[in-house]
């Protein structure tokens, strides 16, 4: 069997099951269906008819089963109602369907850019005619390079636990986690998700580059419900350490510029510059080097010492 | 385009349900038109064609099969008899999330015209796409918030009008320069917005983060980009040039791996990871090495080790230690 007969062979089925106002019962396609007809026996028939309905419906074609009205639960036949297999009656204009394009090209991950031509494919149809090169001079593009990724993207999907080993900035080895993800967030150009860790029974966020190895799926789909109304991007965002202090910073003119802008006030050079975690900022100020000096609080400005004195005997770093 | 021996059956018939509607909707198309719309050989369009009008209701009487007629000697294609394929399949969860997804993060790119437009295009999707659409809440691209919502608007109206901008930039090394630049693109990569442009001052292309545009004005002088000049290749993101540097990281440093586009990693057994990457501006990796301290060593730059140092002294003598 060739590709090209089977897929005149789906075509056709699709058209058997969409002409007839009735359902069609399986007997009535293996009349009509040339393949079906000729097949062997009917154990060959029902095997290929299984697999083509499979593939139907696989492709989002809405084969229905009707029931039989006698009661005994019997099977009376398939149908494909036009209304469900359509797209609704909706028209883009040449504009609409130039940013469709655009959004189409964002992924550069394969599975999904797929998908997107996909749905473009099928909108275009709806479109006016009049073809538009796109909105002037703009290019996005959103990379999906973890290797994890489409497994957790299906897992989102499916409502299916999965399990990974995740390696916590700053530790040396990584921990098992049983995880049941309720949505993937890019921020800041990195890929997290998030989800109910069911050992910690805690919702957690995890950064896909610190998932060690790839994640698998485990047990069943639709294991668990995702919380309504849940906002995925806001818990990411905030999975981030607030800002809950303020330091004292003399900054020399025209330096450090991305830490002045961050300044809540500035009198002369000193400017008063919130931050979260003590250490973290503290690494930060230390590359601006001379360029600025640390008043306080007392302990900040002793950690910036310290680190700079490591750095004045690279000979005692290990 | 070679042939597609690896294509399966369903992903031809996908191709074919679309095909047809596209076709009538777009009635007079030529067969190297369509090719390239399918992306496809015309070859291959033929023989799609030829497997279609062989296709349609039980009985495959005339009046049963789709027509089409494509044998005209401009190549121009009519639908004659569309069947029950006029209109396309309706979209699968998967489909509608990826395209969905992409605008929601289009939406929110600062600097993009024509925002009504994306606006009237995300209403249409929902309504085309119905249930189909709630696999979309999943997934979420969150762009940078900390561009000033001038500069986008600057940003977009340089770029409809061809009209030159005067930048105040800070680069990643903390330099402030000024310099006149004449904008070619908006670039959005993984969430952050980059301005691509023509910088009179470099005689070259240069791309400008827009959270780090600290002031845009909008000149009256229409942009003059050399004709020979093409845009950054997007194809693998936006990577710095310049010469290579090797790093050697402490496993509490190894997320530079991960952070910084790279040209190489390799996973030590110990936890370290000796990472190789493309830098562009010494100031910023002296910087990177003074905050990082003695969890990473720079293996082959030793004239950036010292300056490090050095660097390290300066700071200490300002504390009068």
């Amino acid at each position: 069997m060739s590709k090209s007969d089977r897929a005149e062979r789906l075509l056709n089925v699709l058209f058997a099951l969409m002409a007839s106002a009735r359902p069609m019962p399986k007997s009535a396609l293996r009349e009509v269906i040339d393949a079906y007809r000729e097949s062997p026996s009917e154990e060959a028939f029902e095997r290929m008819f299984e697999r083509d309905k499979d593939e139907l419906r696989g492709m989002g074609i809405p084969i229905e089963t009707i029931e039989g009205t006698d009661g005994s639960g019997g099977i009376e036949g398939y149908r494909i109602l036009r209304d469900a297999y359509a797209l609704p009656e909706v028209h883009f204009t040449g504009d609409e369907l130039a940013v469709l394009g655009l959004a189409a090209k964002v992924w550069e991950q394969a599975s999904l850019g797929a998908c997107a031509q996909r749905a473009l494919r099928k909108l275009e149809s709806l479109g006016d005619g009049a073809v538009v090169d796109g909105p002037v001079g703009i290019e996005a593009r959103i990379a999906t390079t973890e290797a994890c990724f489409p497994v957790l993207l299906e897992a989102v999907r499916n409502r299916q636990a999965v399990s990974f080993e995740y390696r916590k900035p700053q530790a040396a080895t990584a921990d098992a986690r049983h995880v049941h993800p309720w949505g993937v967030v890019s921020r800041r150009g990195h890929w997290y998700v998030v989800g109910h860790d069911v050992d910690r029974d805690e919702a957690r966020v995890f950064r896909l580059s610190r998932i060690v190895g790839i994640a698998m799926p485990q047990g069943p789909s639709h294991a668990y419900e995702i919380p309504s109304g849940l906002d995925v991007a806001s818990m990411v965002a905030t999975s981030t350490p607030e800002e809950f202090d303020t330091a004292t910073i003399a900054i020399k003119a025209a330096t450090a510029l991305s830490l002045t802008r961050r300044a809540i006030s500035i009198e002369g050079d000193v400017a008063q510059i919130p931050f979260g975690d003590e250490d973290a900022f503290a690494a930060e100020l230390v590359g601006y080097a001379d360029s600025i000096v640390v008043l306080s609080p007392d302990s900040l400005r002793a950690t910036v010492i310290d680190r700079l004195r490591t750095l004045t005997r690279p000979e005692l770093a290990s | 385009m070679t042939a597609r021996v690896s294509e399966t059956a369903g992903a031809r018939l996908s191709r074919l349900l679309a095909m047809v509607p596209w076709l009538a909707a777009n009635d007079g198309v030529t067969i190297e038109q369509a090719a390239r719309h399918f992306g496809i050989t015309e070859k291959q369009l033929q023989a799609d064609l030829w497997l279609l009008i062989c296709t349609g209701r039980p009985g495959h009487l005339h009046g049963d099969l789709v027509d089409i007629q494509f044998w005209d000697e401009d190549g121009s294609i009519h639908v004659l008899d569309a069947q029950t394929l006029d209109r396309p399949l309706r979209l699968s969860p998967d489909e509608a999330s990826a395209l969905a997804v992409a605008l929601r993060y289009l939406e929110q790119v600062p600097g993009l015209d024509q925002r009504d437009v994306l606006t009237s295009a995300i209403a249409k999707l929902e309504t085309a796409a119905g249930e189909a659409l709630a696999a979309a809440d999943g997934v979420s691209v969150s762009v940078d918030a900390a561009v000033s919502s001038e500069v986008g608007s600057v940003v977009a109206t340089a770029l409809a009008n061809d009209r030159r901008v005067h930048l105040m930039y800070v680069s990643a090394s903390d330099q402030r320069s000024e310099r006149d630049v004449d904008p070619m693109r908006l670039l959005s990569i993984d969430g952050r917005s980059y301005l691509e442009g023509w910088c009179l001052a470099a005689g070259a292309v240069r791309t400008f983060r827009l959270d780090r545009i600290e002031r845009i004005t909008l000149l009256d002088v229409p942009t003059s980009i050399p004709d020979d000049v093409t845009g950054v290749d997007l194809t693998s993101g936006l990577r710095p040039d310049g010469p290579a540097v090797t790093l050697e990281l402490q496993p509490e440093a190894a997320w530079i791996a991960d952070e910084y586009p790279n040209e190489s990693v390799e996973d030590l057994a110990d936890g370290r990871v000796v990472v190789t990457l493309r830098v562009s501006d010494d100031t910023w990796l002296i910087r990177l090495l003074m905050r990082m301290g003695t969890s990473v060593r720079v293996i082959d730059r030793p004239d950036v080790a010292r300056a490090v140092v050095q660097a390290a002294e300066r700071a200490l003598a300002r504390y009068s230690l």
